[in-house]
């Protein structure tokens, strides 16, 4: 094969060219800390990366709301808390009222202390959350469940929320579980007390006695489940952080340098872009000297 | 005294012949870095001649080039003229359709609104939430729908630029084709080869020289572009049918349809850029349009609104599959107000979020076309994109490697190397010289002769 000078020639500048084009990747992988940047570098890489980022965005989207989900079922918590104490506090103060020693105006007073804690356990039972919604009122939640009289007036509706493609997990309890659906109606027994207490019934409070019992059994039962809802929705978190980080790992692998073995390589097409150059100085000096 | 005479003719003719020699070393020399420049050879002949001695005769000037080799680097330069001009062109697009937020993430940006307003339903600001996502996704699809739209316009403007190029081009070939007939000159043979090589990166044009040295040129197809010394023309004429330029072939009255059939030379790149590669991402971004209008409708307007109404859409109606990306807006009443927003259940109060939850499930849900989710669907698009990228690169590397291949054949047999020609330079100067010498030997003698007699 015959070799000319000017084959020579464009040789060294197409492996130059060459050298070049290696040089400016491996400068761009770790300026950019990416391998893959567009689709075409690694179309199977850069698919199941955003694949990945897809599915972290939605899991991420999915543990918000379940985040938001524990926070209402800790403010419910804390809303049924409140009653049951109070609940507690009602059935001592009944249980003071129907001693036979108590004298009518001293079970007024005793009953003037109910009606105030009736009215404190309306208003746990009436808690907003922070959108202003009512939690335990249904789906009825933009309006009181309880009423001033204690009645409920929402609905038996649950929320749940969205934990995966196919898979939801409940979030709220109604108020309807504090009536008598439940068990006994806890708000309007806590006014009865109250007016039995103020109108010296004594057969009246001595009756509610049990009631009241029933009511602190049904308020713990109904916080054991809520109870129950954090524990999974706590699960799921965790899930959902494993998964989210699980996720976040394999995007990387998939598209990101490894700034060690992109510094490497940059060294290394650096020192091939020297030679390159050399090599081709040498060979245009040496037609040149063929020449003269 | 003949004899002294046939000395001096034979010397006379050596003189030329060693001078024609020194003339085309010179000129291969001088054109040693012209591009397409094929390297010339004299041939020097006996001349046998009676009674006593022959001499030395050069024929004419050789161009060193094969057709064979020409014609397959042809073909190889229509070859690399598509794939460079197509990778380009692809890259250049997916440069552009990964710009910024894509349609998976503003997807990702719904279902995460829904998420978050399924459990506030009610609260406006979470309502207000989605419907924003779901104006950025409109926005997004509409874009790239414009951007796949412009990318075809633009290699429609280069088809039709091109077809006017083929045409001079075409013209040109003709012409050379003539000088070659009419004179057999070398350089415009080298002028012909080019203008054919520049035909077929452009058009993946075949070329075939004939036995009267004529050099016909046809495309993928059949059609004609080049007959002797006669060249047809190309024209883009817009096709009502679909908006863009048909490729003709036109000879007379002869009007031939090449736009399907043009496989090779950067103006098949853009062809099959604009009729098939970009228009499936077209026909591929319609269908997620349409699927996800009727994916999400499909569900939201069994759902309640907030004042417990139904039949709510989230999406303006569609016509059908084909232009639903442009025409993809969010329903004007839900972009009105976000209370149309149907996140509950029919029956229940408004703090109901079962159909939000059944809105953001749609995630998981294979509702878009070949049993895909809608997020898959929208990065299978780029990904399809990606794809035609990669082979086109990988195609542009192969392509080069057979075209780098060709052109050191054709440097190793038509190429100039300057040592070469600068030893036959030398070599035809000294035996001028020698020549000459002869010359003047024979004609001292003559000189003493005349003088003797």
């Amino acid at each position: 094969m015959r070799i000319t000078s000017t084959h020579l020639i464009e040789q060294s500048a197409a492996a130059t060219s060459s050298a070049q084009a290696r040089y400016a990747t491996a400068a761009s992988q770790v300026s950019s800390g990416l391998k893959v940047a567009m689709p075409s570098d690694d179309p199977t890489a850069w698919l199941a990366a955003h694949r990945a980022n897809l599915r972290t965005a939605l899991v991420d989207g999915t543990s918000q709301a379940v985040q938001y989900g524990r926070e209402r079922l800790a403010q419910t918590d804390g809303a049924l808390a409140s009653i049951q104490s109070i609940v507690s506090d009602v059935r001592m103060l009944a249980v003071q009222g129907s001693n036979a020693s108590y004298n009518p105006t001293s079970r007024a007073e005793l009953g003037t202390q109910v009606r105030g804690l009736f009215e404190s356990a309306i208003g746990a039972a009436n808690t907003q959350s922070p959108d202003g919604a009512y939690i335990l009122a249904g789906s009825a939640s933009l309006v009181p469940p309880f009423d001033a009289t204690g009645t409920y007036v929402g609905d038996a509706a649950t929320r749940d929320v969205a934990t995966e493609d196919n898979a939801t997990h409940a979030t709220s309890i109604a108020g309807s579980e504090l009536t008598s659906t439940g068990g006994v109606d806890v708000m309007t027994l806590l006014s009865r007390v109250a007016t039995a207490l103020s109108n010296n019934d004594l057969p009246g409070i001595r009756s509610s006695l049990d009631d009241l019992t029933t009511a602190i059994h049904q308020v713990g039962g109904v916080r054991t489940r809520v109870d129950g809802m954090m524990h999974v929705l706590d699960d799921v978190k965790t899930a959902h952080d494993a998964l989210h980080q699980t996720l976040v790992t394999a995007a990387s692998n998939y598209v990101d340098a490894d700034i060690v073995t992109a510094a490497s390589n940059l060294a290394q097409a650096g020192q091939a872009l020297d030679v390159a150059q050399t090599v081709s100085s040498h060979v245009i000096a040496m037609v040149k000297a063929q020449s003269t | 005294m003949s004899d002294l005479l046939s000395i001096l003719s034979l010397g006379s003719a050596g003189i030329a012949a060693q001078n024609t020699g020194v003339s085309v070393a010179a000129n291969n020399v001088a054109n040693a870095n012209t591009q397409g420049y094929s390297r010339q050879r004299v041939d020097l002949e006996s001349m046998l001649a009676a009674p006593l001695v022959g001499g030395v005769r050069s024929g004419s000037p050789q161009r060193v080039a094969s057709d064979l080799l020409a014609s397959r680097m042809r073909t190889a330069s229509g070859s690399l003229g598509m794939s460079k001009a197509y990778s380009e062109a692809l890259s250049d697009f997916e440069a552009v359709s990964t710009a910024g937020a894509t349609i998976d993430t503003q997807l990702a940006s719904v279902f995460t609104a829904m998420s978050q307003a399924s459990v506030s339903p009610t609260d406006p600001a979470a309502r207000d939430g989605v419907v924003a996502s779901l104006r950025g996704l409109v926005s997004g699809i509409n874009m790239r729908a414009g951007q796949v739209a412009a990318a075809r316009g633009e290699a429609d403007h280069r088809i039709a630029d091109g077809a006017a190029q083929a045409t001079a081009l075409a013209s040109q070939l003709a012409a050379a084709n003539a000088q070659v007939a009419k004179s057999g000159d070398p350089t415009a043979r080298d002028l012909r080869d080019q203008l054919a090589n520049q035909l077929a990166s452009l058009t993946g044009a075949h070329t075939r020289t004939d036995a009267d040295g004529m050099m016909r040129v046809t495309l993928d197809g059949g059609a004609v572009l080049v007959d002797g010394a006669h060249a047809a023309t190309m024209t883009a004429t817009t096709d009502p049918a679909t908006g863009f330029g048909k490729l003709e072939v036109v000879d007379g009255a002869v009007r031939r349809d090449v736009t399907a059939q043009l496989g090779g030379g950067s103006m098949g790149a853009d062809l099959q850029l604009r009729d098939h590669t970009l228009a499936t991402t077209a026909q591929q971004l319609d269908q997620l349009a349409y699927d996800t209008a009727t994916g999400f409708d499909a569900v939201h307007t069994t759902n309640a609104a907030l004042d417990g109404t139904t039949g709510h859409r989230m999406f303006g109606a569609l016509a059908g599959v084909a232009g639903a990306a442009a025409a993809l807006v969010v329903d004007p009443a839900l972009s009105a107000s976000s209370a149309n927003l149907a996140l509950g259940t029919v029956g229940n109060g408004p703090g109901d979020n079962a159909g939000a939850v059944a809105l953001f499930q749609l995630a998981g849900k294979p509702v878009a076309a070949g049993g895909k989710t809608l997020g898959d669907a929208a990065l299978a698009i780029v990904a399809d994109v990606g794809r035609a990228g990669a082979t086109a690169k990988g195609d542009v590397l192969r392509d080069e490697l057979v075209n780098t291949h060709l052109g050191d054949l054709r440097d190793s047999l038509s190429g100039v190397d300057t040592q070469e020609e600068l030893t036959n330079l030398s070599k035809f100067q000294h035996a001028s010289e020698a020549m000459t010498k002869v010359v003047s030997t024979v004609d001292q003698l003559l000189g003493s002769l005349i003088q003797n007699l």
